[in-house]
């Protein structure tokens, strides 16, 4: 073996490597000396990378066993026959034992955090909370609807009460009740909350020939004023920013009065849904408090590694926060009265309006102020000053001091303030709550046990599930579907309602793996059911479904598997009038095998379907991607993309592309060198489903999003520790993020300096 | 001379800055102009995915060149505008063309390895060096006489709100790259914000710096580079802040239309909104040099108001052969030119408040694109049209250069601005010096 190999490597390596040869010949080298002869050149002398070669250091990232495969198979990558066998064993152990050891200084470290801009508006919104009252829905649905009968609202005109599931109704020139109410006039006030699913702007559009008012977060201000009724004009709109994950005061107050007909409906433009009938899961009844939602932008995060961090500063950055702190400091101090449970007139309103600074410095710090503190932020500020300028100043302060911009540089110690402030950043993007802060204040945060408890009741806290789901989101590329059109003589049918529906079948999806009875990650591959409403059944030719409530319904396991093939992904990972196998392929090895890929050698544009309209999608990428220069990833790329081309570029299941049975057929290969061959989807979802691969990578992913720093920051075996658990749970996500965010919130950064 | 210098300088000393001496002095601002040299300006417009080269580069070169479709809305401005082909991106290095076509184009120095990667290529970080807007906003800030509020202003259309080497066109310094403000109100916030706030940060700013200060001794040494880094930027507002106090506002804020969303199908509206603050910006003198990137590297509007729905990225990709593509493509960047024969227009009818003739007699707006040509992905043939008369360019004609690298016209844009430095970005690139035979 060792002979057969030099005598392949020695034309390759010439003269100064002959003399090398001969000497090994006698003895067998060292790893040390293949790594410096084969291996040096590309990873340099120490695995340190070589700029335009390989530039990563070697770093621990592989069991010896699996790197003794990658070598023997894969290197040096211009000549892999040149280093095999016990060569490549004795390479593998050299920079098992050495290299990586050397390399692990160079493991990434915790690094300090700013907030990123998601975690500032959060903890704005709870600080202020705090302060304003906070509530969150219970399971009720709907709006609590009152019905008058003449076109005031007093309270003597009550005709009855009634829960409505949404606001959508045609009486035509009808009464709402004809028992109860007349059909000349009449008023109905519809009240509760409505809960947003996205950050962003909001258009809420109430559609009525009559008299109308909204009032939306704001009880004070109506968002829309229609209760003039001029010109033909039906909709009223009204434009507003809301966080994701909240509830948001909601009334409206609609009545006819001198009109021959009457309708209304409360419809809305979310910031990635197409207008619609503001939906029933989306309004819940009961009362809920003025929210405060931040409106100063601040320029994007870094999430170049998955994950939106706050590693960096810019002056961007330091403008945008300085402006965020001014808006917030304008609002407290317009509603300090009411913050400050005070009056204009009572004779202790500046102590009051002191004593909130005060409270509001210590949420905003996440731990008690200590004498320094007090009168640094707060005491300094109300000397000789107007009780305005004081509490203007004091905000500014407090929400620009590095106290609050970075939440874990706490008091310089791991004490139960900073676990509780990482506990509440990673869980729910936000400053601890009211229980936290308890625990941290006894002393309650300190073992495992402890914290765990914690953990696991902030899960049941709807914060959580909107992180959650914004992993997820980034998991699978949603940003895809932003502004998303399809060819509309191909796809007729697909429109932005059907792309808004879509969503939310997979969001209704993804929220019951992680939060059903039987969380159980599997599930997210191998489910074979789908929810549906009457529009998406329509589209999709499944069986009819009546309404525009979503209902589980089972789908055939041979068409359908989880996440891989819900249309919403398919539609995603296409183009505008065909499949992505590379698309998909690459969101295969990416995202859900954890694979790299190396970039691409050369820059290709895809060859457009016009150049040979015979070909089908697989023939048309097989051979755009067949020089030996791509398949070294197209290999890998093509081979899982293809098993998805059962779906076109809307995520309709297919037969036939082009009149031609669609092949489906598919492989992969692990990184062990493992080659498994899949006949469609299907099979590729059992196998992902049980591959260990699989598992580490989702950990890995889920691990990073959520506490926004490498996980091997956290200890080289972290990883595995994880993983290993995550299997024997089953893979239940719940206890897999206790695990996380037990670990992260007790782990004892290194203070080092490493030069 | 004399006279108008001495009393800068007596003001100066003062604390009053040169942009409000009209003002303080109550001198109709034509007085001063006779004395004082010309306010030259210069602009950088972008647009994205290369052009349609038949329907863009003129047949002929010199004084007798012919407007193709692409260019017709400038037809206007053809005696004041400058075409300049085979001018080409040279920078190597990491990066798929795309990203260095944009992360280059006005630095012209290499990316950094990154880990951001492209649809080929190596993977790369952000630019390795300030952009040419930057280096010559930095040169007039420092001197007195050329001093502005903000130096340069950076406006964005249509730029998707996240930071990447596609979207950003501007670098502060390397690794530094500039957002573009891509929302007219808060540019307008920016331009004529509330004194108050000003006056409300400036009483706290001192007290965040010790702050930082104090903390920094709890952490270990490379966390505390990032602290360092923030204190530097609440000194830089600090001293921002004290220049703003003392500036008077010379110009009303304009009146903007309320209401209007940023998102693609308001592209039209929000580019006429941004051309007015960019003009207004300069009426007020609050910078001589400005940037306007509409979308960006790979950008992807739907142009749905010219009737296509495609997005401009997957069109740049078709072949030649597709007329139907091609020809949805000459619209769209024929769409592009018209914003810039828009600023062109309102800059040619608003006069100079210095008093030498109208800000386009002072003003050279430089349209420019990442790459050559979007289905092939070049980085040759970059398309520079020039347009207005703020550099003192020989105007009215083509030229055609024989493939030479695009640092020699940057750096020629600086010479023109009165700061004659040696190289640009890429040394090697830079070697011949400026470009020649623009004047």
């Amino acid at each position: 073996m060792l002979k057969k190999t030099h005598l392949v490597y020695l034309p390759l390596i010439g003269v100064l490597g002959s003399v090398a040869m001969l000497h090994a010949a006698d003895q067998p080298k060292s790893g040390e000396q293949i790594y410096q002869e084969q291996c040096a050149r590309c990873h340099g002398a120490q695995g340190e990378g070589v700029k335009e070669e390989y530039s990563q250091p070697l770093q621990r990232r592989h069991s010896l066993d699996e790197l003794r495969k990658i070598i023997d198979e894969t290197m040096p990558a211009d000549h892999p026959e040149a280093c095999v066998g016990e060569d490549a064993n004795r390479v593998a152990q050299f920079v098992f034992d050495t290299i990586y050891v050397r390399n692990d200084s160079l493991r990434p470290r915790v690094e300090l955090s700013r907030l990123t801009v998601r975690q500032y508006a959060n903890s704005v919104t709870d600080l202020l909370g705090g302060f304003l009252g906070q509530k969150w829905p219970d399971d009720k649905r709907g709006l609590q609807a009152r019905y008058f009968k003449e076109h005031g609202f007093g309270g003597d005109k009550l005709a009855f009460e009634r829960t409505d599931a949404k606001v959508e109704f045609d009486f035509a020139d009808k009464s709402p009740d004809p028992e109860k109410i007349g059909s000349e006039e009449f008023a109905i006030r519809w009240q509760g909350g409505v809960i947003a699913e996205e950050t962003g702007e909001y258009e809420f559009i109430v559609r009525t020939e009559n008299g109308t008012r909204l009032w939306v977060n704001d009880p004070e201000k109506p968002l829309v004023d229609a209760s003039v009724r001029s010109g033909d004009e039906k909709d009223h709109r009204g434009s507003i920013r809301l966080i994701a994950g909240r509830v948001y005061y909601l009334r409206l107050e609609y009545f006819k009065f001198k009109d021959k007909t009457a309708s209304v409906a409360l419809e809305w433009q979310t910031p990635r849904r197409a207008r619609q009938t503001i939906p029933e899961r989306n309004l819940t009844p009961g009362r809920f408090p003025y929210c405060f939602v931040l409106q100063s932008p601040f320029p994007p995060d870094d999430s170049s590694m998955g994950y939106e961090r706050g590693t960096a500063v810019s002056a961007e950055w330091n403008a945008a926060q300085a402006k965020a702190a001014l808006e917030v400091a304008r609002f407290v101090v317009s509603s300090a009265d009411r913050l400050a449970g005070t009056k204009e007139d009572a004779p202790d309103r500046a102590a009051r309006w002191k004593d909130l600074c005060y409270r509001f410095a210590e949420r905003a710090f996440r731990r008690p102020l200590d004498a320094e503190q007090r009168a640094a932020c707060v005491d300094r500020h109300w000397e000789g000053k107007d009780p305005q300028t004081a509490m203007r100043n004091t905000i500014l302060v407090t929400l620009m001091s590095p106290q609050f911009l970075y939440p874990d540089l706490g008091s310089g110690e791991c004490d139960d303030f900073t676990v509780a402030a990482r506990l509440a950043i990673a869980l729910w993007d936000s400053l601890p709550d009211d229980a936290l802060r308890e625990a941290a204040a006894n002393g309650q945060l300190r073992s495992e046990d402890q914290v765990s408890a914690q953990v696991r009741r902030m899960l049941q806290d709807p914060r959580t599930k909107t992180k959650v789901r914004s992993f997820f989101h980034k998991w699978l590329p949603m940003e895809r579907l932003a502004d998303i059109s399809r060819d509309k003589e191909r796809f007729p049918g697909f429109d932005p309602l059907v792309v808004a529906d879509l969503r939310t079948s997979l969001d209704l999806f993804l929220d019951e793996v992680a939060w059903g009875g039987h969380s159980d990650f599997r599930q997210l591959l191998l489910a074979d059911d789908l929810f549906l409403n009457d529009r998406l059944s329509k589209f999709y030719a499944s069986e009819p479904i009546n309404g525009p409530a979503f209902q589980k319904v089972k789908v055939s396991s041979v068409q359908r598997a989880g996440i891989l093939t819900h249309p919403c992904l398919m539609t995603g990972l296409a183009y505008y009038n065909a499949s992505s196998p590379i698309h998909r392929g690459v969101f295969l090895a990416r995202s859900v095998l954890g694979r790299t890929l190396k970039a691409p050698p050369i820059a290709v544009s895809p060859i457009d379907e016009g150049v040979n309209p015979d070909m089908t999608t697989r023939e048309r990428v097989s051979s755009q991607t067949s020089p030996p220069v791509c398949q070294s990833c197209h290999g890998m790329i093509n081979a899982l993309g293809f098993t998805l081309e059962s779906y076109d570029a809307v995520g309709r299941f297919r037969e036939l592309e082009k009149g031609r049975k669609v092949d489906a057929t598919g492989s992969y290969r692990t990184l062990a060198g493992e080659e498994t061959r899949f006949e469609n989807a299907r099979q590729l979802a059992e196998y992902l489903a049980n591959s260990p691969e699989v598992h580490r990578a989702f950990v890995q992913q889920l691990f990073q999003y959520m506490v926004a720093q490498p996980v091997n920051a956290y200890g080289v075996d972290r990883l595995d520790q994880f993983t290993d658990r995550f299997t024997q749970s089953q893979f239940q996500i719940p206890p897999l993020l206790v695990d996380i965010l037990t670990v992260s919130a007790l782990h004892k950064h290194s203070k080092e300096n490493s030069s | 001379m004399n006279t108008a210098k001495s009393r800068r300088e007596f003001l100066r000393d003062l604390g009053i800055s040169a942009a409000a001496i009209p003002f303080v002095l109550n001198l109709p601002s034509i007085a001063l102009a006779e004395a004082a040299p010309r306010k030259q300006r210069l602009v950088i417009m972008f647009s994205p995915n290369g052009i349609v080269p038949p329907n863009f580069w003129p047949d002929e070169t010199g004084e007798a060149f012919k407007l193709k479709d692409i260019l017709t809305p400038l037809a206007p401005y053809r005696s004041r505008m400058l075409m300049l082909q085979g001018i080409s991106n040279k920078v190597r290095g990491d990066g798929d063309n795309h990203m260095r076509g944009m992360g280059c184009l006005l630095t012209g120095i290499e990316l950094f390895p990154g880990n951001v990667q492209g649809g080929s290529h190596t993977p790369a970080g952000w630019a390795s060096g300030l952009s040419i807007d930057q280096e010559i906003a930095r040169f007039l800030q420092s001197r007195p006489d050329k001093q502005t509020r903000f130096g340069s202003l950076e406006f964005g259309i249509g730029v998707p709100d996240r930071a990447d080497p596609w979207t950003r066109l501007v670098y502060a310094g390397p690794n530094k790259p500039v957002a573009p403000e891509m929302d007219p109100y808060q540019m307008l916030a920016k331009l004529y914000g509330q004194a108050q706030d000003g006056e409300s940060l400036r009483s706290v700013l001192d007290e965040v710096r010790s702050d930082l200060e104090k903390v920094r001794g709890k952490i270990s040494a490379e966390d505390r580079r990032v602290l360092e880094e923030h204190e530097t930027f609440v000194r830089a507002m600090e001293q921002d802040l004290q220049r703003d106090a003392q500036t008077p506002q010379p110009a009303r804020p304009p009146e903007i239309e309320a209401g209007v969303k940023n998102n693609n199908d308001n592209l039209p509206k929000l580019s006429q909104m941004q051309i007015d603050l960019l003009v207004h910006s300069f009426v007020a003198d609050f910078a001589r040099v400005a940037t306007l990137q509409i979308t960006n590297s790979v950008g992807n509007a739907h142009m749905r108001w010219l009737g296509i729905e495609e997005g401009h990225h997957e069109l740049s990709h078709h072949p030649d052969s597709q007329t139907e593509s091609q020809e949805k493509l000459v619209k769209i960047n024929r769409w592009y030119c018209e914003q810039l024969a828009y600023l062109a227009k309102r800059l040619q009818e608003t006069p100079d408040p210095s008093g030498s003739g109208t800000l386009l007699d002072n003003t050279t707006i430089v349209w420019t694109n990442e790459l050559g040509k979007g289905n092939s992905h070049t980085l040759d043939n970059i398309p520079f049209v020039l347009v207005g008369n703020g550099l003192g360019f020989r105007m009215g004609r083509a030229e055609k250069y024989d493939n030479v690298p695009h640092n020699r016209l940057l750096i020629a844009m600086a010479h023109a601005m009165g700061h004659p430095i040696e190289t640009f970005g890429n040394r090697e690139l830079s070697k011949d010096g400026p470009l020649s035979g623009l004047t």
